[in-house]
C-alpha cells in the first residue's frame, strides 16, 4: 500500500479561475514517471488550458485492496484504476460511474471494452492492455547451443528446447515456471479449455485441462523449469535477470524492469508456443481508468480520463516503448516494425491479443480468490506431494465451495 | 457522606478521557463487533440481520479452517517449548557470577526491537540461499568431526571419573572440573586429527530446503488438525527465539527467591543437579509457570505481525492465523470486504483467548496458588 | 555423605577443599561458556544482519563474514577512486576534471585467444523503487575510456589437485575521465565485457556482480569513496527513497513521524494513565469495582475483535450526525485514518498503563497525602503536587516503556497509515521497503533500514536497561 504522491504544480491561474485538482490513483511502479511525463510533454498544455490539472497518487503493494479501502472511507481519487481481475467487485460496490453517453467507446478494442461492461453499461477504459510473450536468454541458448525458441514451436518442441538449455548446468533452468493460474492459463487456454464453460462452471477435471496441467507440472518436476521462488526470486522476471533461467513468459511489463535489473542481458521475444488444439493459448490482462461516482469534479475527470486515453497520449506512451495502446486505430504504429528488442517485443505482446484462445484475466464477482485453489493444486504437484489428478479434484471441491458462498 | 460523594464527582472527573476512550474503543467496539457478526456488512450497503449464517459459513471456509489449526497448533507448541527452554536457561544461568547484567542485556535484545525488524532479519535468513540453510550445511558438513569430538570427550570423561573415584573423590560423572579437562582435551585431539588429515569435513551438496514458499508440512502427509506447514514452523522458531528471552528473565527472578539452601539439602541428600531441577526448581517456580503459561497462549494465539509481514513470501493458508484472518476478510484485496464474516471469525478468536484464561483462573485456583 | 568417608586428616581435608574449590572455578568457567553461547544465539541474528547489510547483495550464497566491504584493500581503493572522481574520499561521485584510473585482470587457460574486453560506462538506473524514476543525470554521457592498454601477462595456474588448468593472468588498465563541463553525479557505474573463456580475477575495486554468464563485470560505482562503498546500503536508504512531490527522503520523513507519535503516546498515556490510576487507587466511589475489572478484561480482548469498529470509527471520524463529523473539530471532516492524530487516537486506550499506575500509587503511603488533605487541598493538588512528584520512578518507566511501545508498535499503524507513503512509521516504512525491494531480490536497503530503525530502542535500552527488566516484572504483574 505504498503510495508516493506525484504533485505537479501545475497552478493555471487563466481567466483568475484556479485549477480543479483531478485525483487519479493508480499502480506504482514505473506508472507514476509516466503520469508525470505525459503530463508535462503530452497533454499538460491543453488540460491546462481549461484550467485542469491532475495529481497521481499510486498505490504500491496491494492496490485492490487499497482501493476498496480508499472506496469505502470516501479518500478515493477522481479517477482510478480498475484491473480487469476485480472489475466486477469494483463496479458492484457503486462507486463506480457509468460512462455511457459520456465517453465515445467505438475507438477502443471490442474486448476490452467488454471486460467493464456490467449489463450493458460501460465503467471503464481501458488504458493499455498486454499479454504473454516468451522472451529468451541469448547467451544461454549460444552457449547450450540449442536454437532460441520461435514463432513456429509447438509445446513439444518447446519443452525439448528447454531441456537442452537446462542440461547445460546444475544452476541453469530452461525457465521459470510460478504455481499461479495467472500465468499458468494461458497452457490452458492453448488446449481450447475455457474458465467457465457454457453453463457458468469451471471445471479442472476436464481432460484438455488435466493435459495442461500435466505438460506444465511435469516440466518443473524434471528440473527443467522451476518455481521462481525455488531460486530465491518473487517472479518470472527475476528469474530472468539471474542470467541461469533461459526463458521468461511474461508481458510488456517485464522490459522495463529488465533495463533497470539486468541491462546487459541479452534478450528475444516470440510468441507462445502452439497447443495441443493446434493454436496458441492467452491472457488479455488490461487496466481501466474509471471515475469515482462521488467526485466533486465530475467534469475534470471526464476531462482529463479523455486525455489521458486520447490518440496522443497514447501514441506516446508506445513510442516511450512503455505500454501497448487499447486504440484500434494505433495497431499499424511504425514503432512496431522496428528492429529494436524492446519494439519486437512490444509487437509479440500486441499481436497476442487476437492469436489463438485468448481470453480476459478475468473470474467474475469472485476475483481472483478463484485462482486459490488451482494454485494450490499446481503447487501440490509440482513439489510432488500430490497426484495431478487428486490435487485437481480437491481443487474442484475447494473451488465448487468457493462458488458456492459467493452466492 | 459528602466527601464520599465529592469522591465519586472528582473520581468520575479523573477517570473521563479513560472512560471516554474506553467506552468508544471497548465497549462500543465489542458490541459492534458482535452485531456484525450477525449481519452481511460489506462497508458499501447496508447491514442485513442473517443471524448464525456467518458461523456456519466459517466452518465451511478453507481458509478459516487453515488459520484455526495454525492458530492452535502454534500456540501449544510454541507456547510448551517457549515455557520449557525459558525454564531449563534460567535454572542453567541462575548463579552468582559477575557480569550476569551484561550477559542479560545480551539475551534481552531480541525481545526489545520491534517484530518487523525482527522478522524481516528472519525472512531473509530464512531465503532459500539463507542463514539459516547454510548452518545447516554446515553443520552436516562438520557432523563426522563434531561426532569424533563428542566421543573423545565422553570417554575421557568416564577415564577422568574413574580415575578420581579410584583415589577416593567423590566425583560425579558431570563433574566441572573434569568436564572442563575433558573438552579442552578433546579439542587438541580434534585439531591434531584434522592437521594430520585423518578427519576431514564432509562433501555435501548445498541444503535448498524451502521454508517458505512452500505448502509442504511437518510431519509430511500428517492429518490436516495435525500438520505444521512449514512457513508456520518458521515463524515458530522466531517467536520462540524473540520470546524465550523475556521469559526467561522472569523466572530467573522467581529463582532468585528460591532459598539456596534447598538446593543445598538436596545436595547433601545426594540428589543430581536433574534431579533437584524436577524436584525444588519446578515446583517453586510453579505460580510463574502459569503466568508465564498464559500469557504465552494469549500472546500466540493472538499471533498477526509475522504473517502481515511475510505477506507473500509465504502461500496465506500455510501462515494464516485467526487474527490475520479477521484482517484478511475485512480488506481481502480482490473483492468487497466481508465485514459480518470477518466479526464472526473474531469472535470465535475472542471466546478461544477468554476460554484460555477462564481455564488458567480455575486451575490457579484447584491448585492454591 | 560420601564426603564423610574421606579421612580427617588436615593435610587431606585441604587436597579435599582444594579439590572442591577447582570444581566451583570450573563451573563458573562453563556457566561462562554456556552464557557466550546463548548471547550468540541471542545477539548473532541481528550482529549477523548488520554486517550483511554492508554487502553488494545479502541474498549472496554462502553467507560469510568475509566481505569485500571489510577488506582494508578495498578501502583504500574506494578512497582513492573517490578522490579521483570527485575529490571526495568518503562519499566519491563523478565531477568535471576527473581522471579515474581502473585495472581489470583476467585468467586466460592456454589455449584461449585473447580479444581485448569491451569497457562501456552505461546508462544504468538505479533498482527498483522511486530511484528509477528520479535519476535523471547519467555518468554515461559525461565519460569517456581512455588508453585501454594491456599489462604485461603473468604465466599462472588455477585449480588444485588433479584439476590444475595452466594459462596466463591478463590486465588491463585504462582511465575514465569526465569530458568537458557538466553536473557532478554521484555514481559512475561500468561494465567490462570479455569473451566467454576469459575468467574475471581481480580488479582495482571488486566487481559488484559477474553478468551474461561471467562475461560482463559490472561495477555499480567504481568512484564511491570509503564511505559510499561501505555503506552504499545505508547511503542508498536516505538518497534513493524519495517522495517525488516533496523530494523528502522517505526514511527521514518515517524516522520524524514515529518520533511524533512516540511523544503524543507518551504525553497522552501519563496524563490518562495517572489520572484513571490515581483515581482507582485512591478514591472510594461507586463503580471503583466494575472499573478496575473493565481495565483487567480489556487487555484480553484481542485486538482484531476490536479493529473492525475501530477502524470504522476512525473512517467516519468518530461521530457523525448528518453533514457534521466530530473529528472536523480539530481539522479532520473527511475522517481520522491515515492521519497521526487518528492513530494517537485509537492507541490511546492503553489499560495496561492504567493498572501499573494504580499499582504504583497504591505503593505510596496514605500518611503523605493526608498531611495535603488536612491542608483542605482539592483532589486535583494533592494530585498534581502531592502524588505526582513522588511517582517520577513510575512516570519513567511507564515513559520508557511506552516509547518502546510506540516506536515498535505494528498493527494499527499498519491498518491506519496506508497513504501516502509520507504518513507512515517507520516499521510500516520498513514494510513497503519489504514489498518493493524484497520483490526484486534486494535486500541490502531492507537490512539496512532495519538495522537502523532498531538503533533508537536499543540505544534507550541500554541507558535505561533497569525500566525494561522492571517491565518484565509490571508484565507479571498483570494478573
Amino acid at each position: 500500500m505504498r503510495q508516493i504522491v506525484i504533485a505537479i504544480l501545475g497552478l493555471a491561474l487563466l481567466g483568475g479561475a484556479l485549477a480543479q485538482q483531478v485525483r487519479i490513483m493508480g499502480y506504482g511502479g514505473q506508472d507514476p514517471a509516466i503520469k508525470v511525463r505525459l503530463l508535462d510533454e503530452v497533454i499538460g498544455a491543453s488540460l491546462e488550458a481549461e484550467g485542469i490539472t491532475f495529481t497521481y497518487e499510486p498505490l504500491e503493494g496491494d492496490y485492490n485492496a487499497a482501493l476498496f479501502n480508499a472506496l469505502s472511507a470516501g479518500t478515493a481519487g477522481d479517477i482510478f484504476y480498475i484491473p480487469v481481475e476485480t472489475a466486477p467487485g469494483i463496479i458492484a460496490t457503486g462507486k463506480v460511474l457509468p460512462l455511457d453517453g459520456l465517453i465515445d467507446t467505438n475507438a477502443f478494442i471490442d474486448s476490452l471494452v467488454e471486460a467493464y461492461t456490467v449489463d450493458g453499461t460501460v465503467y471503464g477504459i481501458a488504458k493499455d492492455f498486454n499479454t504473454l510473450a516468451i522472451h529468451y536468454n541469448i547467451d544461454l541458448f549460444e552457449e547450450a547451443g540449442v536454437e532460441v525458441p520461435n514463432a513456429e514451436d509447438t509445446w513439444e518442441s518447446f519443452a525439448d528446447k528447454l531441456r537442452g538449455v537446462a542440461a547445460l548446468d546444475a544452476d541453469v533452468y530452461g525457465a521459470c515456471f510460478p504455481a499461479g493460474f495467472d500465468r499458468f492459463g494461458a497452457f490452458a487456454f492453448a488446449t481450447g479449455w475455457q474458465t467457465f464453460d457454457a453453463t457458468g462452471a469451471s471445471n479442472l477435471l476436464d481432460p484438455d485441462f488435466v493435459e495442461a496441467v500435466t505438460w506444465y507440472t511435469d516440466l518443473v518436476r524434471e528440473g527443467v523449469a522451476i518455481q521462481p521462488s525455488d531460486i530465491g526470486q518473487g517472479w518470472t522476471g527475476g528469474c530472468f535477470a539471474t542470467d541461469n533461467v533461459a526463458v521468461a513468459i511474461e508481458g510488456a511489463w517485464i522490459l522495463g524492469f529488465l533495463r533497470n535489473e539486468a541491462p546487459n542481458l541479452q534478450f528475444g521475444t516470440t510468441f507462445m508456443p502452439i497447443g495441443p488444439s493446434g493454436e496458441r493459448g492467452n491472457f488479455l490482462y488490461t487496466v481501466a481508468y474509471g471515475v469515482n461516482v462521488d467526485s466533486p469534479h465530475r467534469d475534470a475527470a471526464l476531462r482529463v480520463l479523455e486525455a489521458l486515453t486520447s490518440p496522443e497520449a497514447q501514441q506516446w506512451v508506445l513510442e516511450q516503448g512503455l505500454a501497448i495502446p487499447s486504440r484500434t486505430e494505433l495497431a499499424d504504429n511504425p514503432f512496431f516494425l522496428e528492429d529494436t528488442p524492446e519494439a519486437v517485443a512490444n509487437a509479440v505482446v500486441f499481436a497476442g491479443a487476437d492469436d489463438g484462445n485468448v481470453l480476459g484475466f478475468q473470474f467474475g464477482t469472485i476475483g481472483t480468490d478463484w485462482m486459490t485453489p488451482v494454485n494450490d493444486a499446481l503447487v501440490a504437484i509440482m513439489t510432488g506431494q500430490s497426484s495431478v489428478e487428486a490435487a485437481l479434484t480437491e481443487a474442484q471441491r475447494d473451488l465448487d465451495a468457493l462458488i458456492q458462498r459467493a452466492r | 457522606m459528602r466527601t464520599k460523594r465529592a469522591d465519586t464527582v472528582a473520581a468520575y472527573l479523573f477517570l473521563l478521557p479513560f472512560l471516554t476512550l474506553l467506552t468508544i474503543f471497548f465497549l462500543y467496539a465489542t458490541v459492534r463487533a458482535v452485531y456484525f457478526s450477525f449481519t452481511d456488512y460489506d462497508l458499501f450497503r447496508e447491514p442485513n440481520w442473517v443471524g448464525f449464517r456467518n458461523y456456519l459459513a466459517l466452518f465451511q471456509d478453507a481458509l478459516f479452517l487453515s488459520a484455526l489449526r495454525n492458530s492452535v497448533l502454534f500456540a501449544l507448541i510454541v507456547t510448551a517449548i517457549q515455557t520449557f527452554l525459558a525454564l531449563v536457561m534460567a535454572a542453567v544461568l541462575n548463579q552468582k557470577v559477575r557480569g550476569i547484567g551484561f550477559f542479560r542485556a545480551a539475551f534481552y535484545m531480541p525481545s526489545i526491537t520491534s517484530s518487523v525488524v525482527i522478522t524481516l532479519i528472519f525472512l531473509w535468513m530464512f531465503q532459500r540461499r539463507g542463514l539459516i540453510n547454510y548452518l545447516n550445511e554446515s553443520l552436516q558438513r562438520w557432523l563426522p568431526i563434531l561426532v569424533a569430538f563428542v566421543l573423545i570427550a565422553l570417554v575421557l570423561q568416564v577415564l577422568q571419573v574413574l580415575w578420581e573415584r579410584s583415589r577416593a573423590l567423590p566425583a560425579r560423572w558431570t563433574d566441572p572440573a573434569l568436564l572442563v579437562v575433558s573438552l579442552l582435551l578433546a579439542g587438541a585431539a580434534i585439531w591434531l586429527l584434522t592437521t594430520l588429515g585423518m578427519l576431514s569435513p564432509r562433501d555435501v551438496a548445498p541444503v535448498d530446503f524451502i521454508w517458505l514458499q512452500t505448502r509442504d508440512t511437518i510431519p509430511a502427509g500428517a492429518p490436516f488438525w495435525l500438520s505444521v506447514p512449514i512457513p508456520l514452523a518458521a515463524i515458530m522458531i522466531q517467536n520462540i527465539f524473540t520470546t524465550i528471552p523475556t521469559f526467561m528473565l522472569m523466572y530467573l527472578a522467581a529463582l532468585q527467591d528460591v532459598p539456596k539452601s534447598h538446593y543445598e539439602a538436596a545436595s547433601i541428600d545426594g540428589a543430581t543437579a536433574t534431579q533437584q531441577f524436577f524436584r525444588i526448581t519446578i515446583p517453586s517456580v510453579a505460580p510463574v509457570t502459569f503466568l508465564v503459561l498464559t500469557l504465552s497462549m494469549i500472546g500466540t494465539l493472538q499471533m498477526f505481525d509475522q504473517v502481515a509481514i511475510f505477506g507473500d513470501a509465504a502461500p496465506l493458508r500455510s501462515v494464516v492465523t485467526l487474527a490475520y484472518f479477521v484482517y484478511n476478510r475485512m480488506f481481502p484485496g480482490a473483492q468487497t470486504p466481508e465485514v459480518g464474516f470477518a466479526a464472526a471469525g473474531a469472535m470465535f478468536l475472542a471466546l478461544l483467548t477468554l476460554a484460555v484464561v477462564l481455564l488458567q483462573r480455575r486451575l490457579v485456583r484447584s491448585e492454591g496458588y | 555423605m560420601r564426603a564423610a568417608t574421606v579421612a580427617p586428616t588436615t593435610a587431606e581435608q585441604r587436597a579435599f577443599e582444594h579439590w572442591q574449590a577447582r570444581r566451583r572455578w570450573a563451573r563458573a568457567g562453563l556457566v561462562y561458556a554456556l552464557m557466550l553461547g546463548f548471547a550468540i544465539i541471542f545477539v548473532g541474528p541481528l550482529l549477523f544482519a548488520t554486517i550483511s547489510s554492508l554487502r553488494t547483495d545479502p541474498l549472496a550464497y554462502p553467507p560469510t563474514l568475509a566481505i569485500p566491504q571489510l577488506q582494508p584493500g578495498n578501502w583504500t581503493a574506494a578512497a582513492r577512486l573517490g578522490q579521483a572522481g570527485a575529490r571526495d574520499r568518503w562519499f566519491g561521485g563523478f565531477a568535471p576534471g576527473a581522471v579515474v584510473p581502473f585495472e581489470i585482470a583476467y585468467f586466460v587457460p592456454d589455449g584461449i585467444e585473447v580479444i581485448e574486453p569491451e569497457v562501456v560506462v552505461p546508462r544504468r538506473r538505479p533498482g527498483a523503487g522511486l530511484g528509477a524514476v528520479l535519476a535523471i543525470e547519467f555518468a554515461a554521457d559525461y565519460a569517456e575510456v581512455y588508453d585501454l592498454r594491456r599489462l604485461p601477462d603473468v604465466p599462472m595456474t588455477v585449480g588444485d589437485g588433479d584439476l590444475t588448468i595452466s594459462g596466463r593472468r591478463v590486465a588491463y588498465a585504462f582511465e575514465v575521465r569526465y569530458l568537458g563541463e557538466g553536473p557532478e553525479i554521484d555514481r559512475l557505474p561500468l561494465d567490462v565485457t570479455a569473451t566467454v573463456g576469459m575468467r574475471y580475477l581481480e580488479s582495482t575495486l571488486t566487481a559488484s556482480r559477474l553478468e551474461r554468464r561471467g562475461r560482463t563485470a559490472s561495477f555499480d560505482n567504481i568512484t564511491p569513496g570509503v564511505l559510499g562503498y561501505v555503506l552504499r546500503n545505508y547511503v542508498r536508504t536516505f538518497n534513493e527513497v524519495r517522495s517525488p512531490a516533496t523530494l523528502q527522503s522517505l526514511f527521514l520523513v518515517w524516522i520524524g513521524n514515529s518520533f511524533t507519535f512516540a511523544f503524543f503516546r507518551i504525553v497522552v498515556t501519563l496524563a490518562i494513565a495517572s489520572m484513571a490510576g490515581y483515581a482507582l487507587a485512591r478514591l472510594r466511589f461507586r463503580g471503583r469495582g466494575l472499573i478496575f475489572m473493565l481495565v483487567l478484561f480489556s487487555q484480553m480482548v484481542p485486538l482484531q475483535v476490536l479493529f473492525i469498529s475501530n477502524y470504522l470509527v476512525l473512517r467516519d471520524g468518530i461521530v457523525t450526525v448528518g453533514d457534521f463529523t466530530l473529528s472536523s473539530l480539530w481539522g479532520y471532516p473527511g475522517g481520522m485514518l491515515n492521519s497521526l492524530t487518528g492513530l494517537i487516537f485509537v492507541t490511546a486506550l492503553n489499560a495496561g498503563a492504567v493498572f501499573i499506575m494504580k499499582q504504583f500509587f497504591e505503593s505510596i503511603p496514605r500518611e503523605v497525602e493526608e498531611a495535603a488533605m488536612i491542608d483542605g487541598a482539592s483532589h486535583w493538588r494533592r494530585y498534581w503536587s502531592v502524588v505526582m512528584p513522588m511517582a517520577r520512578p513510575a512516570l519513567g518507566a511507564l515513559t520508557i516503556l511506552t516509547f518502546q511501545g510506540a516506536w515498535n508498535d505494528f498493527f494499527w499503524p499498519f491498518i491506519v497509515l496506508t497513504s501516502p507513503e509520507t504518513i507512515k512509521t517507520l516499521p510500516i516504512g520498513l514494510l513497503s521497503f519489504r514489498n518493493t525491494y524484497g520483490a526484486v531480490g534486494d535486500w541490502g536497503l531492507i537490512l539496512a533500514g532495519a538495522v537502523m530503525s532498531a538503533i533508537p530502542v536499543i540505544i534507550l535500552f541500554i541507558v535505561f536497561q533497569r525500566y525494561f527488566l522492571e517491565g518484565v516484572s509490571f508484565g507479571g504483574g498483570k494478573e
